[in-house]
């Protein structure tokens, strides 16, 4: 009897005990919690760095994993690898064999608002852009006021605060050259899920110029930065770019602007034309005196499918020599050519001019006939994994080969640009910037030019010699009314094998169609 | 208390009669005793009925019933837990027939009592849609994993399995009703609901091996019960969106101990590869699309696929001993099973155990209940591209060459030789797993029908997958310095439950009852990912062991509440109610309410109704009712800062400083809700020797859990996990089960089923301010990077493939042209073909399937088979397209095989996205043909029976591929090639 009275005391008691216990709460074990991740001083520079790391790398994981960007392969989505292929795929200065959706339709002028690398890139622009604003949310004053900072770190915070800012201004710019119109979002825009407004291109080329000027100083000088970080040497590179750029965004001249900027560049006397043109583009270009704002790469330590392990990785192929790109096990992804077009503005393969010295043409046809097919076109591998003194990188697969997004030979032409386009400045001063250059090209003075020749259609051609793969070509031709229309034509430019006029609406990329869907407030760019 | 119970016994038996009272003509009375045949003692609680009329005997096993018509009549008797007796007899005018009845014990039948979670109920008074399959009718031959059993056996209920021995499965009820969140059912062993899928292990929890359910042996289990609706899956709530598999293992029955052996040995071999060139047609096609790679061939004439397949064989032995003692029962078990799979060096072998005890205490009140259940798994798989590469191989190459295996040198992008990477290198996982419970049942001696249960269920389970590529192989060697491999992951997983509740159950006159049961059930699941690689070497020490994908931990608490109320034997309603809180969501989202309710009608009991006599059941059901679902990774709504790895660092000047990065959250996810309504009919004829049941059922999710993409510039990405659109599913089945043939008097018996059931998936919205034409891409493929082929459009089902619409010459070949206006259809009519002409093409899941299952019983012989039908299933052919143009010879570092498919497209370029390749996979397959023995019983009551089984005895299909279920997404690309095994197999018993 006591029992009996015993078990159903303890099965009445087991029921209160389990009723009682509605605890469901678990703390995180991926990753640190929102709230107590800055509870380390650490992660403020941590947190930094990943604005950098998205222009360098996908995800969390290298090469890929934990990606960054959905919707699209994560190789795909990485910045310099997107940057450069809308820059680049659609122009004279490739083509890319792959028959990867969306792909070839870049190639042709194809494209409409559902291609998924138009798309990648969109949302990798605002990626970069949510990102610096959540940065700068998690450090205002209002945010530090609440955790105990060190004086030191605040002093650098300021710096910190003012990167991010240049990094958002960076993909803001790169964002209106491609799309137009598209939504401004600051760090101070209380959203919450209402999607938010599109801007007009020439709001937010002014709120680039504005955010530029303000945090100028904040920035370290010209060059003085570490490498790998912005200073006020990419700010001016950035400034000058937009500047360089508004008339043909509709905004009116603005070249004398571009000029002052360059001016101080180029007159701080911080960066020097590497001896020799190669060294820019090769595993060891991080000692390169030229460069004024790099994306890094690193074999062992920043890894991706995109960036310069694309630029490297795509160029070869076939029966290319793999040591002497410096790669080898999974390597040679055989996709990016150039065309005729190029070749002829160096006169052919094989001449003088250093800047071509790099084209493998056995097998090859010089003229593309064949998108789909390797070794129609000359192979390009203008970067290579090899350091200058011909040693292979860290890594056969990842090189060590930092993207130069901006350096010095781009601000030298830029330089001759805005004076033959009347932005004031010292035409003597231009004819020599290019000289420098084509002397470096060709070892010698034999190339060089009188200023009678130097004539904007010259710097367009000098351009495309001396940049070459690095990511300006469609934004000069836009600029020079050639990326559209039918004055200038070159291999499968609106999908004919010798080329096409097409439509003018093609000066913009369309806003991508998930966009559209998921931001009702958008208003599509005209002809898609 | 006990007088109580005799008192209601009585009283209850007198009501029975009572129904009869109205019987006309000469009438006598019959009485006797019921007895177990075993131990001879008397059983108490037997429904007698003859003519229309029952009693139940008392607790000396007698029984009378009186006014039973004259004449010759069937005298039935049977209680749960033994066979059903059956007498002729004849009654005569006012006199007393005395017919005693020797019942034998059985294993717990579960046709008539179905377990329903949380209780049992009788199949005759279901009010939601529950479809119960035992062992007798189970699939047999080489069965791996417990989920086979029933495939093709209920309606509306999808097995879709790799075709690999003991490799994953995937389970379907009635469709998918999720699209980022998990579409499988709750699984749940013994009244322990199985782990759901989260981000680092699949649906049922851990495995370093195929299939987390391998460490339960088929053998083991008694049946296997569906809960399809709302209504029936309700009271597990949370998870029970897709359904709830109930599986109910065997347990010892009230008999003296038993002994049984069973063995088993399979053979297997593939039935159909993917349709490549041979060597000649290789050679030809080359030296005419690629002439400069000629000189790339060699002059062997190999057939790769035959290389890397063989026979598969396997074997099984399951040894079991079961019995009772006074108040106990028991059963205890050991299986061993070894299978070779038909690709070289692939291997699953398991040794499994369990126990089962029960012993009733304090005058059969206190059930104490005991299962432990555990297994070890052993699973090699294939290294490297395996069957893939095999496939693409060239065919004028060599294995072997003079210097050991022959690898094409030199040239980028080559695939490795498929036979020397299985050979080379090394993948195999352990896991070793065990289930325990223990369950106390307690009729309280106070209130009498109120039984008070608690349970507690503990799983654990580690598991080790290893993986070693030795320098020597191929692309090892082009690592250079870093040749050689060396990675282990060990996961561990936890989970305790504890579950208790109460039942109360009462009867009233005239087939009224009533049923409640309240109760509470918490579980707690953690687990840990350790993981470690070495690069250069394959000497694994010192191993570094760091957390891959970080820990988790996972609670459940839920509330949850039933009652069942009969009126009359006529009116029957289910309600039910659980409220679940999980730690899946944030604080404020935690807890979900979800309702069910569910009414049925037997119009086969009402006296107005004039049916005709045949009709032995006619019952009409409806149901309604919300289920969650929450089978989504851990803390997806906690916004936290991800570290990132040694190879994402970024370069500050000299320093590399490694990154974090804010998730992109939406903290206010909540659960997933699903509505159903269910409207069904249950039919049974000539005394129920056909029955059938008929159902039309809807399901609207709501508020699904969905990666879509948000505006740019709200979230630190792109897409974000959030609470949005719906999805639809609706259809009908339709299940038909006859006695065709009694069987009786050692004549032939014959006993068919039949299954029936379509449904019909739409996606109605993704994000409902978009309007209709969201694309979101899934389905990814083997050909380019990052191709995919199926969509998630609103209006469309789930996963439709997504394709151009490829224009057809009179033969009906595909057009091939340079001109894409040419080849494919300008959709939106802009001149251009891009992404904006692809359009939503037919979908992976079969809009019919069918199931039939037959038996036959002639004396000492009995033949089983089972046929299984898929209409309107489309597949695509990705071997096809990804190998099958001619530019893909001039691809990668040498030529690759082309698919024969091309001889017929004759495209020069890729097409991958043409709707060519996408096919209607329609089929009708003969699952598995038994033919048993069973020797006459000898001395000692030994049994002995020898049986043989086909599985996958013939698939007729138009498909061209290799399997037309080419897994969940229908998407063929070097899927495992179904093989048919032969099986032969005997078991005795003792």
């Amino acid at each position: 009897m006591y029992k009996k009275l015993f078990l159903t005391l303890a099965g009445a008691a087991a029921l209160l005990l389990g009723a009682a216990c509605t605890d469901i709460t678990t703390e995180p074990k991926v990753g640190e919690a929102g709230g107590t991740a800055f509870d380390r001083p650490e992660a403020y520079r941590e947190f930094l760095a990943k604005l950098y790391a998205g222009l360098a790398v996908s995800g969390q994981q290298g090469p890929a994993g934990m990606g960054d960007i959905a919707l699209i392969d994560e190789g795909f989505s990485q910045y310099v690898r997107g940057w450069w292929q809308l820059q680049t795929i659609p122009t004279d200065e490739a083509v890319i064999g792959w028959g990867d959706e969306s792909l070839p339709e870049l190639n042709t002028m194809a494209w409409g608002s559902a291609n998924r690398f138009i798309q990648a890139f969109y949302y990798r622009i605002f990626f970069q852009i949510a990102l610096a604003n959540e940065f700068l949310r998690e450090t205002s004053d209002a945010a530090l006021a609440t955790r105990d900072v060190s004086a030191q770190l605040r002093a650098d915070i300021e710096q910190y605060r003012a990167e991010a800012r240049f990094l958002r201004a960076l993909s803001y710019w790169h964002g209106i050259d491609l799309f137009g119109n598209i939504p401004l979002v600051r760090e101070t825009d209380n959203l919450g899920v209402r999607p938010p407004d599109q801007s007009t291109r020439a709001e937010i080329f002014s709120f680039i110029v504005e955010e530029l000027n303000a945090i100028r100083s904040t920035l370290p000088a010209v060059g003085a930065a570490q490498y790998g970080r912005a200073d006020q040497g990419a700010l001016l590179m950035l400034l000058a770019k937009v500047h360089m750029n508004a008339e043909a965004y509709g905004l009116g001249a603005q070249y004398a602007q571009a000029r002052m900027a360059l001016e101080q560049v180029i007159g701080s006397g911080a960066y020097q034309l590497a001896p020799e043109y190669m060294r820019n583009f090769l595993a060891d270009n991080h000692t390169s005196p030229e460069i004024i704002f790099p994306i890094p790469s690193d074999g062992m330590r920043t890894r991706s499918y995109g960036g310069t392990t694309y630029l490297v990785q795509a160029a070869i192929g076939g029966t290319m020599p793999r040591d002497d790109y410096g790669v080898g096990g999974n390597c040679c992804w055989g996709g990016l050519r150039t065309t005729q077009q190029m070749v002829a503005l160096f006169g052919g393969e094989g001449g003088p001019d250093v800047r071509n010295s790099f084209y493998y043409t056995t097998g090859h046809t010089e003229e593309v006939t064949a998108l789909g097919t390797f070794t129609s076109g000359y192979a390009a591998p203008k970067y290579r994994n090899v350091t200058s003194t011909g040693e292979p990188g860290s890594n056969l697969e990842f090189p060590d080969t930092d993207f130069p997004m901006y350096r010095l030979a781009d601000a030298y032409l830029m330089y001759a640009e805005v004076v033959l386009r009347d932005g004031g400045g010292d035409p003597a001063l231009a004819l020599q910037y290019v000289n420098w250059l084509r002397e470096r090209a060709y070892g010698n003075t034999n190339g060089n030019i009188t200023a009678e020749e130097l004539t904007l259609e010259l710097v367009l051609a000098e351009r495309a010699r001396e940049l070459f793969w690095e990511g300006h070509r469609r934004t000069d031709l836009i600029r020079y009314g050639l990326f559209t229309g039918s004055e200038y034509l070159w291999a499968f430019k609106g999908g004919a094998v010798a080329g096409q006029a097409v439509s003018d609406h093609l000066k913009l990329y369309p806003i991508p169609a998930s966009e559209m869907l998921a931001n009702p407030n958008l208003t599509q760019n005209p002809g898609y | 208390m006990a007088g109580g119970r005799q008192l209601l016994l009585t009283l209850l038996g007198v009501l029975l009669g009572a129904t009869t009272l109205v019987a006309q003509g000469p009438t006598g009375t019959v009485t006797g005793r019921v007895i177990d045949g075993a131990t001879l003692q008397p059983l108490e609680g037997v429904t007698v009925t003859i003519a229309e009329r029952g009693a139940l005997t008392r607790a000396d096993g007698r029984y009378l019933i009186v006014g039973v018509p004259a004449g010759p009549q069937t005298l039935r008797a049977r209680v749960i837990g033994y066979a059903e007796a059956s007498l002729s007899v004849v009654v005569q005018a006012d006199q007393t027939l005395t017919v005693d009845v020797v019942l034998s014990a059985q294993a717990l039948e579960l046709q008539d009592l179905v377990v329903i979670g949380y209780g049992e109920r009788r199949q005759r008074d279901m009010t939601g849609v529950v479809q119960s399959v035992t062992s007798s009718e189970f699939n047999t031959g080489r069965v791996i994993s417990p989920e086979e059993l029933i495939q093709g056996k209920v309606a509306g209920l999808q097995v879709i399995d790799t075709g690999e021995p003991g490799g994953g499965i995937s389970i379907r009820i009635r469709g998918g009703t999720s699209v980022n969140a998990s579409n499988e059912p709750l699984i749940v062993i013994d009244g322990v609901p199985m782990p759901t899928a989260n981000r680092q292990s699949g649906n049922g929890g851990l495995s370093a091996g195929r299939n987390p359910f391998a460490f339960v042996n088929p053998e083991d289990i008694e049946s296997i019960t569906v809960l399809k609706d709302a209504a029936a899956a309700a009271i597990y709530g949370a998870n029970a969106a897709n359904g709830v598999l109930i599986i109910t293992t065997k347990r010892g029955s009230p008999q003296a101990p038993r002994f049984s052996y069973s063995s088993s040995a399979s053979a297997s071999s593939i039935v159909r590869g993917p349709n490549m060139l041979n060597a000649q047609q290789f050679r030809d096609v080359v030296a005419e699309h690629a002439p400069n790679r000629v000189s790339m061939l060699g002059d062997s004439q190999t057939d790769w696929q035959d290389a890397v397949l063989r026979t598969g064989a396997g074997q099984e032995h399951a040894l079991v001993m079961a019995g009772a003692r006074d108040n106990m029962t028991y059963r205890a078990s050991l299986g061993y099973l070894g299978q070779r799979g038909i690709i070289r060096g692939s291997m699953t072998e398991r040794i499994s155990g369990s126990l089962n005890y029960s012993h009733y205490f304090l005058d059969q009140r206190l059930n104490l209940r005991a299962n432990l259940r555990g297994a070890r798994t052993h699973d090699d798989f294939t290294p490297g591209g395996g069957l893939g590469t095999a496939t693409v191989y060239d065919p004028t190459q060599p294995i072997r060459t003079e210097s050991g295996y022959y690898e094409r040198e030199g040239v980028a992008l080559t695939p490795a030789n498929p036979v020397a990477e299985l050979a080379q290198g090394s993948i195999d996982g352990t896991t070793t797993r065990g289930v325990g419970s223990l369950e106390l049942a307690y009729q309280t001696p106070f209130l009498e029908g109120t039984t008070a249960t608690l349970r507690l269920a503990r799983d654990v389970a580690r598991s080790e997958r290893l993986t070693i590529m030795p320098p020597e192989m191929f692309w090892q060697q082009q690592q250079g310095e870093r040749a050689g491999y060396w990675g282990r992951s060990r996961p561990r997983e936890t989970s305790s439950m504890i579950d208790t509740y109460v039942n109360h159950e009462r009867r009233f006159g005239l087939g009224s009852s009533f049923d409640a049961t309240g109760g509470y059930s918490y579980s707690i699941a953690d687990g840990e990912y350790p993981f470690s690689e070495r690069f250069g070497t394959v000497n694994p020490e010192p191993v570094e062991e760091v957390e891959r994908f970080g820990g988790r931990e996972t609670k459940l608490a839920s509330f949850f509440g039933r009652t069942n109320i009969t009126l009359n034997d006529r009116y029957l309603v289910t309600l039910s109610v659980r409220r679940d809180g999980s730690s899946r969501f944030g604080p404020a989202n935690q807890w979900g309410t979800f309702p069910a309710a569910a009414v049925a009608w037997r119009l086969s009991e009402e006296p107005f109704l004039p049916l005709p006599a045949t009709v032995s059941d006619l019952k009409l059901r409806a149901s309604w009712g919300i289920n969650g679902n929450q089978a989504i990774g851990d803390y997806l709504w906690a916004p936290v800062y991800q570290p990132g790895d040694e190879f994402t660092q970024v370069q500050f000047g000299e320093e590399f400083v490694r990154t974090i990065r804010p998730s992109a959250v939406d903290p206010n996810i909540r659960w997933e809700e699903t509505t159903s309504y269910n409207f069904g009919i249950d039919l049974g004829v000539f005394d129920d020797r056909i029955t059938g049941s008929a159902e039309y059922y809807l399901k609207n999710t709501d508020d699904l859990l969905f990666v879509v993409p948000v505006a740019a510039g709200l979230y630190v990405s792109n897409t974000v996990l959030t609470n949005i659109g719906s999805v639809r599913n609706q259809g009908f089945e339709v299940t038909l089960n006859a006695r065709v043939l009694d069987g009786s008097r050692g004549g032939l018996g014959w006993t068919a089923g039949l299954n029936a059931a379509t449904n019909r998936n739409e996606l109605i919205a993704v994000n409902p301010v978009a309007g209709g034409s969201e694309q979101i891409l899934t389905g990814g493929i083997a050909g380019g990077v990052g191709s995919m082929i199926q969509v998630l459009q609103p209006g469309h089902p789930v996963n439709s493939f997504f394709v151009y619409r490829h224009r057809r010459a009179g033969d009906g070949r595909p057009i091939f042209s340079d001109q894409l206006l040419d080849m494919y259809e300008d959709i939106n009519g802009d001149g251009i073909i891009n992404q904006n002409d692809r359009v939503p093409f037919r979908n992976p899941a079969p809009t019919w399937m069918f199931g039939h299952t037959s038996r036959f019983d002639y004396r000492h012989i009995d033949l089983g088979f089972t046929l299984r039908a898929h209409l309107g299933n489309w597949v695509y052919n990705n071997i096809a397209s990804s190998q099958g143009y001619y530019n893909r010879l001039n691809e990668q570092g040498g030529p690759y095989n082309l698919h024969a498919s091309v001889l017929e497209s004759g495209f020069q370029t890729a097409q991958f996205f043409s709707d060519y390749y996408v096919e209607d996979a329609s089929f009708l397959r003969m699952d598995n043909i038994t033919l048993g023995y069973t020797f006459p019983r000898l001395r000692g009551q030994r049994e002995i029976r020898v049986s043989g089984t086909v599985q996958n005895a013939f698939t007729l299909t138009g498909y061209s591929g290799v399997d037309p279920e080419a897994g969940l997404l229908g998407i063929d690309n070097n899927i495992y090639p179904r093989s048919r095994t032969f099986t032969a197999g005997v078991n005795v018993n003792f």
